[in-house]
């Protein structure tokens, strides 16, 4: 599965970039987050469950931070396990750039979702991915004390 | 695979029912026709911890015709729509949606309510709930409200209901003598979930359309209404050149959204084939 996305956020980079490694601001972005923690510079465990529609779908996971530029870009790899409902492995690499108007946060995603959940919650998946990546920059942003422009069309350098 | 332990309770009245689901919150899950929560539960997508069986409740049962509404319980069923006569004279644009709705094993058991509660992208019942203007009740601890069915699907499976709210009927304003319905569902294989559908009415006067509404779904979180479409074809006698410019409106004023089998691309050419075929069927129809 692929989730390529762009977001706006009207707040500096600096801002912007310290979110995304600060882990209370992270724990009430990930739309879901019940438990987060950082166990070194590069690595974060967290808790999300996972809900929409009817199902419902603890997961346990980490994240690991590779190939960061600080105040440009990181990648991350990730993988999570979700007990009897399957489990998610994925890579990310996000990069934020400045334009008119605020930071842009430019990310492109490759996931797998193995077991249950991915063979017959793959309609779910794809289309709820989405959802989810804007849920978390709503409330990234909220917590950023800026907010998410729509992109209407592609944004000036 | 089997599901995971739960209790089981069947309360008898509605506000039992809505007793239960303060008490219970996101532990509890709403039982009807089961069609889709115990599919979910025995993958063990979900594992409440209780099923409140809510097909006992006389008062969400039933289609009556109400003054100028047609009132459809949440618990009747696909079968019992597509049986009805109520339904065949006041809301003929479900009649003709409901063969298209899985296969008849799930059509007898799965209910009005349960697709409309759910929301799926790819269902039929949200779209033509809003093709017919519906209004949606909904109880709730503080009572009773009504929703208009375009305003209550909000997102992928997010509709308007709060975790203790229960719908309970919907009210379609009955079919004028002039209108016309068309429905269509492209799928691989009859009974498979959408590729793309349409659900639309019409009111019609020689070759002219008035107040059209298409409605489109299977493309994006929601059903979506192409209202761009609907303005271009509104009161003007229909033909083939104006057919391709609605056409080619629909296929631009909708943003489809991929799904696991059919591209973003794929599907935004469905919607102009699907708007085709309805429209000629409606030029074509008396």
């Amino acid at each position: 599965m692929e989730l390529n996305g762009e977001q706006l956020i009207a707040a500096p980079i600096p801002d912007v970039w310290r979110g995304l490694n600060d882990i209370d601001v992270l724990a009430k972005s990930i739309p879901g987050c019940e438990e987060i923690s950082r166990v070194s510079p590069e690595e974060i465990h967290a808790k999300v469950m996972f809900k929409i529609g009817p199902v419902r779908a603890r997961f346990s996971g980490k994240l690991l931070l590779s190939d960061v530029i600080p105040e440009q870009a990181c990648s991350m790899a990730f993988e999570g396990s979700g007990g009897a409902a399957g489990f998610a492995k994925g890579r990310s690499r996000v990069e934020l750039k400045l334009v008119d108007g605020g930071t842009l946060v430019s990310y492109t995603t490759e996931a797998s979702i193995g077991g249950k959940l991915g063979q017959i919650g793959g309609r779910l998946i794809s289309a709820s991915a989405k959802k989810i990546a804007d849920d978390f920059f709503q409330k990234f942003a909220k917590e950023l004390g800026g907010e998410v422009i729509p992109l209407q069309s592609a944004p000036e350098d | 695979m089997k599901a995971a332990q739960f209790d089981y309770v069947k309360p008898k009245t509605l506000s039992e029912a809505l007793d239960l689901l303060v008490e219970t919150g996101d532990d509890a899950r709403l039982m009807a026709g089961g069609q889709t929560l115990l599919a979910t539960l025995n993958m063990r997508l979900s594992e409440p911890s209780i099923l409140i069986d809510i097909t006992g409740i006389t008062e969400l049962k039933g289609i009556s015709v109400q003054g100028e509404s047609l009132r459809i319980g949440a618990l009747v069923t696909h079968t019992e729509i597509e049986d009805s006569d109520l339904v065949a004279k006041h809301a003929p644009l479900l009649k003709l949606a409901v063969p298209h709705i899985a296969h008849r094993a799930i059509r007898n058991l799965g209910t009005w309510g349960g697709s409309l509660a759910y929301g799926d992208p790819a269902a039929e019942w949200p779209a033509c709930s809003i093709t017919l203007q519906a209004t949606m009740i909904i109880r709730g601890p503080s009572g009773e409200r009504r929703i208009g069915a375009e305003e209550f699907f909000i997102d992928l499976y997010t509709t308007s209901l709060e975790p203790d709210e229960i719908l309970v009927a919907t009210e379609i304003p009955i079919a004028s003598k002039d209108q016309i319905s068309y429905f269509n569902e492209l799928a691989r294989r009859h009974g498979d979930y959408a590729v793309a559908g349409i659900a639309a009415v019409a009111k019609k006067s020689g070759d002219v359309l008035r107040d059209c509404v298409f409605t489109f779904f299977s493309v994006g979180a929601t059903p979506v209404v192409a209202t761009k479409a609907q303005a271009l074809i509104d009161g003007q006698e229909l033909n083939d050149q104006l057919i391709k410019e609605a056409v080619e409106i629909a296929r631009s004023e909708i943003e489809a959204i991929a799904d696991l089998t059919n591209s973003a691309v794929a599907k935004q050419h469905l919607i102009g084939v699907l708007l085709e075929r309805c429209l000629k069927d409606m030029l074509a129809q008396k």
